[in-house]
């Protein structure tokens, strides 16, 4: 929306193309160039490995993996010591089992909310933004109903509706970041629409989905990137905040969000120490925020890298 | 360059007063000086839905109504729950002096002069036939009217399975009225509970008052049209005025605050408090703290935090106060097993249950030796608590010790189960899912020991649960969708036939919701009921709890204890097991 | 531009009336027992649910009851909140200041903050005071709030015991709403003031802190980074090099030509930022027990007490369009060069 004009920015001497080099060799060179680039991409990449090592790292005790174990019922929680090497939480689940098995659901929440919204975003936009008039003016104002409502509250009456479960906590987070990906998708589409090849692709007879397919989706891929690698930290928070009010994951399930929400009534510790259960938050909370942390400077490695038209705000 | 400027000045400035008020903090332990040492600080948990006393049916907004701003005609004496005194009635009627007549059907309660409502008019026997008539009448929609209309009126009701009106006027004006200066109550039946029933549910309040204000006048010809009100219609529902030792001042919803202040002129010795504040408050830490600092002088939390509550200076912990209550298992005889996803399949083919899985003696039974009630007892609640013996619990009539219990036995487990439907279930296998009340941990872990205990005994056996808020619970529960549930039941009077009746009438409202269904227990309860003699009701209690151990159609899991936390500078606290909650009127801080 | 203006507040209607059906299109889901638990409490009250689906009509298609709904409000009844135990009006009255009143303090914070902090930022590129906040606003949007919020109350009032949730303390409270008290605007740190009590601004200041420095921080942390990079697109522009060529100093260079124009976006984003504000709070105030909007929609949200939810709802949304109007107005007013169309 800026109608400032930015008049063109030299690019960094990193970004300058080196003669013989490949466009991945470019990409890499450019990741490497900045720290926070490499710290983001090694977090990423060791949750990944947590969430593909997870039945090596915590052994599952029951049928189904999510469900963490638990040794016995008593109420407090106890300490890291032997069997627990990061304690458990109320009711005695293990938090290092659930922090192991816990990247795997925010994996598994974060990629199945990008891509229902892709989705969405794909038939929407493309609608949108190829054919415009009276599809377009239709699409554009159930997004302003959508974006109009508070994010977490939609995401709230739609799990308090459907009823407590991963997957319709999905489809909540999922419906209230669809209008965002559409939107965007229906710039690109906009933008590429009017573009000179594009149309003379439909000139020559070209049916309109293979253009879409052909020509228009693989310009879009980048900010799709880019906004999906920035969205899903959000995501996962969205999603622990959920949890946090008994909305996402059932309780006993491996995900950070609930181990959080199991050490909500513990945090003042007992009458002489107030740090006693310490681990029952500051863990999982760790967990989450190296996550998302990592998701953060991944996604802004991306707009960087992708997008140098932005150069100036690096 | 960094200009140190106007930012960092105004920085530093609100740090340091921000340091300076909070030095002003301390923890204040025991040998403390007493704060506010006329005002009383209560902070519970719970939301409170009314504040009218025909409406409210539940333990946190009972609490301002009984026994602080509004009275009953007779309490109960002390901690004791079959022995009353006079209140705003003159003398507790007995056959002795007559208030109550030889064949028990008509009870006669001679009103005390000199008693002044809040708004100082005097209390005649007119408000008090006005307060129980409206009770009966306004019968909103889950209130608490049915307690007075089953013994009167023999109905449930004032209206029927359609909506419509069932009740005449003239049986409740025979039913309540007075003559004189004396109220009498006409029953269509004995009705040993009568009494203890008026204790703790016929709070009096002024009939001008209330007219005045838009309820009903009192008048035959108007009553339809104050039938099951919305809440927000009554000025009562946020407005009080009775004969209590407290008077209301203020209810503030967004707050969660109701504020009384003492009655000056109340008929006995006015209270020492002169104000008292019940605040909900939803996290225990602040909870804690505020007992902690003094600002709250006592607080109530759920048994799986107590541990947390222990040992804080100042404070004393009055622990093991024993509720007439009972936490259960149910089992749902006839499962509605369409669009149902716990009941698996539907079928007894390993893939789920079918309708009649639980009609079975040998699948109840099978489950009632598997379940360790003793880790639940120890998990779920913490060891607070003790195991029932049938459905009357510790401290009312009628409970005996002597009335066998499941043990767990993991191989009379087995053998049921291979009785059951012929062997099939233990050759088939079964999965369903246990629903409980999203929130509730000791549910949570009782649901969790029956899947590990019945699972265990057959890698066949699949169970899982799944917590639901309560709506969507009450939801499945009326559909009959339940599978197994567990449901919890305070009394609402302290007599075996509020549990009796409930658990195993036609018409209570277990068996209503699981299907359960036995004449005999029937037969046993409406006797046991009009017997006014404590060792006939005795031996008929002890045959109808042999028959709920027989019949099995609940699981009786813990009869559970409660505790509160209060300021050591709290003086004259006493604990009755039917108050919902405290009873300020003693109190004083020292 | 008036054109603009009146075109846009027409939007509101229709926005406020998608924004409903959409909720009451989600009640296609619930059941009407479901929708009449809302008014039990015990499982011993379930026998009444007939007769509350009967009195609520709560039995009837979702359309019927919507047309209903929008009928009531039309002759002013937004209807009654039973978690809130009064009318949605009331309710929405009642805890519409107290939100405010947060939200207000805490966007002062993030402006100022996030402006002084985003301009060093980009005046001191890539030096330790650029690292630093880059660091800080980074890791600021990657830790879920109510963690953050747990953390601060864990240490400051768990440990510590300076700042307390809730709005007021206990004595506060009493004497706010005993007859010494006036209340004037419903904001407790002014009314305070103007009612002279210091005493009392200082309580409300210290109930403040915590929820305030929650909010802050996150917003802050995307203040900073729109500052920099506009405030570092700004310092590349001809008439900036015109100005340092001329010989003045750098401060003057800074202050007198580049923050202004660095702040057009900034500031057509404010009051963006102020509504998302308002919308954000509901995690907060629910941690720290305070009694806003935010927190009384969230537990209407989770208790299906519809009638709240859809008004809450309605104000938001209304808040929204008035917001991004102001936000488009303000851009045009600031920079001639744009167009309203």
């Amino acid at each position: 929306m800026s109608a400032v004009q930015a008049r063109p920015v030299p690019l960094p001497a990193a970004f300058k193309p080196k003669s013989g080099e490949t466009g991945w060799q470019r990409t890499l060179r450019r990741f490497q160039s900045s720290p926070s680039s490499v710290v983001g991409v090694l977090l990423v990449l060791f949750f990944v490995a947590i969430a593909l090592l997870a039945p090596f790292l915590a052994h599952p005790a029951d049928r189904n993996p999510y469900v963490m174990p638990h040794s016995g019922y008593a109420s407090d929680p106890r300490p890291p010591g032997p069997g627990h090497p990061f304690g458990t939480t109320e009711e005695q689940f293990d938090i290092y089992y659930g922090v192991i098995w816990g990247a795997r659901t925010a994996f598994l929440v974060g990629l199945s909310v990008v891509a229902t919204a892709v989705v969405i975003a794909l038939v929407l936009g493309s609608v949108s933004g190829f054919y415009g008039g009276a599809a377009d003016e239709a699409v554009m104002r159930v997004t302003d109903v959508f974006l109009a409502f508070p994010g977490f509250i939609l995401a709230v009456v739609i799990v308090a509706v459907l009823g407590q479960s991963v997957r319709n906590a999905v489809f909540a987070i999922a419906a209230v970041e669809w209008p965002t990906y559409t939107r965007l998708l229906r710039g690109e589409f906009l933008r590429v629409r009017d573009m000179e090849y594009v149309q003379a692709a439909r000139a020559l007879g070209s049916g309109d989905i293979r253009v879409i397919l052909r020509h228009v989706i693989p310009n879009t891929i980048y900010p799709m990137l880019i906004l999906a690698s920035l969205n899903m930290g959000g995501i996962v928070i969205t999603f622990a905040a959920l949890s946090f009010f008994g909305l996402g994951a059932p309780p006993g399930y491996a995900d950070w969000g609930q181990l959080v929400s199991l050490s909500h009534n513990w945090i003042a510790g007992t009458a002489g120490d107030p740090f006693t259960y310490w681990f029952t938050l500051i863990i999982p909370a760790a967990a989450i925020s190296l996550f998302v942390l990592g998701w953060n400077l991944l996604g802004d490695a991306f707009r960087d890298i992708f997008d140098p038209r932005l150069q100036g705000s690096r | 360059m960094l200009r140190t400027g106007w930012a960092a000045r105004v920085t530093a400035v609100v740090l340091a007063a921000a340091l300076a008020m909070a030095a002003g903090t301390a923890a204040r332990g025991a040998g403390a000086p007493v704060k506010n040492p006329d005002s009383f600080v209560e902070l519970q948990f719970g939301d409170i839905t009314s504040l009218d006393p025909a409406c409210a049916y539940d333990i946190y907004s009972t609490e301002p109504i009984w026994p602080n701003v509004y009275e009953t005609l007779i309490m109960y004496r002390g901690s004791s729950l079959d022995a009353f005194e006079p209140m705003l009635s003159m003398r507790v009627p007995t056959l002795g002096n007559g208030g109550i007549s030889q064949d028990g059907l008509t009870y006669s309660f001679p009103i005390r002069s000199g008693v002044r409502f809040h708004d100082g008019s005097e209390m005649t026997a007119d408000d008090v036939v006005y307060s129980m008539r409206r009770f009966l009448l306004q019968d909103q929609a889950g209130g608490p009217a049915w307690l007075l209309l089953s013994p009167l009126l023999g109905v449930d009701g004032t209206r029927d399975d359609k909506g419509a009106i069932q009740v005449k006027w003239a049986d409740v004006a025979r039913a309540v009225s007075a003559s004189g200066n004396t109220v009498v109550f006409r029953l269509k039946k004995p009705f040993a509970p009568f009494l203890t029933i008026i204790a703790a549910w016929s709070e009096v309040m002024p009939r001008k008052w209330a007219t005045e204000h838009g309820d009903w006048d009192g008048q035959p010809g108007t009553w339809q049209k104050f039938n099951n009100p919305k809440t927000e219609d009554r000025y009562a529902f946020n407005h009080m005025d009775g004969t209590g030792p407290f008077m209301f001042q203020s209810w503030d919803p967004q707050a969660k605050e109701v504020v009384l202040v003492r009655n000056d002129h109340y008929w006995q010795k006015p209270a020492a408090l002169a104000r008292v504040i019940i605040r909900s408050v939803p996290e225990l830490t602040t909870r804690r703290l505020q007992l902690q600092q003094g600002d709250a002088d006592l607080i109530v939390a759920s048994l799986n935090q107590q541990a947390q509550l222990r040992g804080i200076p100042g404070t004393i912990m009055q622990d093991n106060l024993p509720q007439i209550a009972l936490q259960t298992l149910q089992f749902n005889y006839n499962i509605n097993t369409e669009a149902n996803p716990d009941a698996g399949s539907g079928k007894l083919d390993g893939a789920g249950i079918p309708s009649d899985f639980f009609n079975d003696i040998h699948v109840r039974r099978a489950f009632a030796y598997a379940f360790d009630y003793s880790a639940n007892l120890s998990g779920a609640y913490a060891g607070k608590g003790v195991l029932p013996h049938g459905p009357i619990p510790q401290g009312l009539l009628g409970y005996d010790a002597s009335v066998p219990v499941y043990q767990t036995n993991k191989d009379r487990a087995i053998a049921e189960f291979k009785e059951a439907f012929g062997g099939r279930v233990w050759s088939t296998g079964f999965k369903f899912t246990v629903p409980f009340t999203a929130g509730n941990t000791a549910r949570q872990v009782g649901a969790q020991i029956l899947i590990d205990s019945v699972t265990a005994l057959n890698p066949k056996f699949q169970i899982g649960s799944r917590p639901v808020p309560a709506s969507a619970l009450n939801s499945l529960l009326f559909a009959h969708k339940g599978t197994m549930y567990f449901l919890g039941w305070f009394a609402d009077y302290p007599d075996p036939h509020d549990f009796a009746q409930p658990f195993l009438a036609a018409d209570g409202y277990f068996p209503v919701r699981g299907g359960y269904h036995n004449p005999e227990a029937e037969r046993l309860i409406d006797q046991a009921v009009s017997t006014p003699d404590p060792a006939k009701r005795r031996a008929i209690y002890k045959q109808i709890s042999m028959i709920a151990y027989n019949d099995l159609p609940y699981l009786f899991l813990v009869q559970p204890v409660t505790y509160y936390t209060i300021r050591s500078w709290v003086h004259g606290w006493y604990y009755n097991a039917i108050f919902p909650g405290q009873y300020f009127y003693p109190l004083y801080k020292q | 531009m008036t054109g603009f203006v009146v075109r846009r507040l027409l939007l509101l209607p229709l926005v406020g009336l998608g924004v409903t059906a959409l909720i009451f299109l989600l009640l296609q889901f619930l059941t009407p027992a479901m929708r009449a638990s809302l008014y039990i409490h015990d499982p011993k009250q379930l026998n009444a649910l007939p007769d509350l689906i009967r009195k609520y009509h709560l039995d009837q298609p979702v359309y019927v009851q919507y047309w209903d709904w929008v009928v009531q409000v039309a002759h002013g009844d937004l209807g009654w909140s039973e978690t809130a135990r009064e009318p949605v009006a009331t309710a929405i009255r009642g805890y519409f200041p107290a939100t405010f009143e947060l939200s207000m303090y805490a966007f002062a914070c993030i402006l100022t903050l996030g402006i002084w902090f985003g301009t060093q930022a980009a005046v001191h590129k890539d030096q330790i005071l650029d690292h630093v906040s880059r660091f800080t606003s980074i890791s600021g949007a990657s830790l879920p709030t109510f963690v953050w919020a747990l953390l601060l109350l864990m240490i400051f009032y768990g440990h510590f015991g300076w700042f307390p949730p809730g709005r007021l303390s206990l004595n506060a409270d009493l004497f706010v709403r005993s007859g010494a008290f006036r209340p004037y605007t419903g904001l407790m740190t002014v009314d305070a003031l103007l009612n002279g009590q210091w005493w009392l601004f200082w309580d409300a200041v210290r109930h403040l802190i915590l929820p305030v420095a929650t909010l802050t921080y996150f917003q802050t942390a995307v203040l900073v980074r729109i500052t920099r990079s506009s405030m570092l697109e700004t310092l590349r522009t001809d008439y900036v090099r015109t100005a340092r060529a001329k010989g003045l100093a750098e401060h003057a260079v800074i202050d007198r030509h580049a923050r202004r124009n660095a702040l057009i976006p900034v500031i057509t984003l404010a009051s963006l930022l102020f509504v998302g504000l308002l919308s954000g709070v509901a995690i907060t105030e629910t941690i720290f027990t305070y009694p806003g909007i935010g927190q009384w929609g969230l537990n209407a949200s989770q208790q299906l007490d519809i009638p709240a939810v859809t008004g809450f709802a309605l104000i938001f949304a209304g808040l929204l369009v008035i917001g991004n109007l102001c936000a488009d107005v303000m851009y045009a007013v600031i920079d001639p060069r744009i167009r309203l169309q």
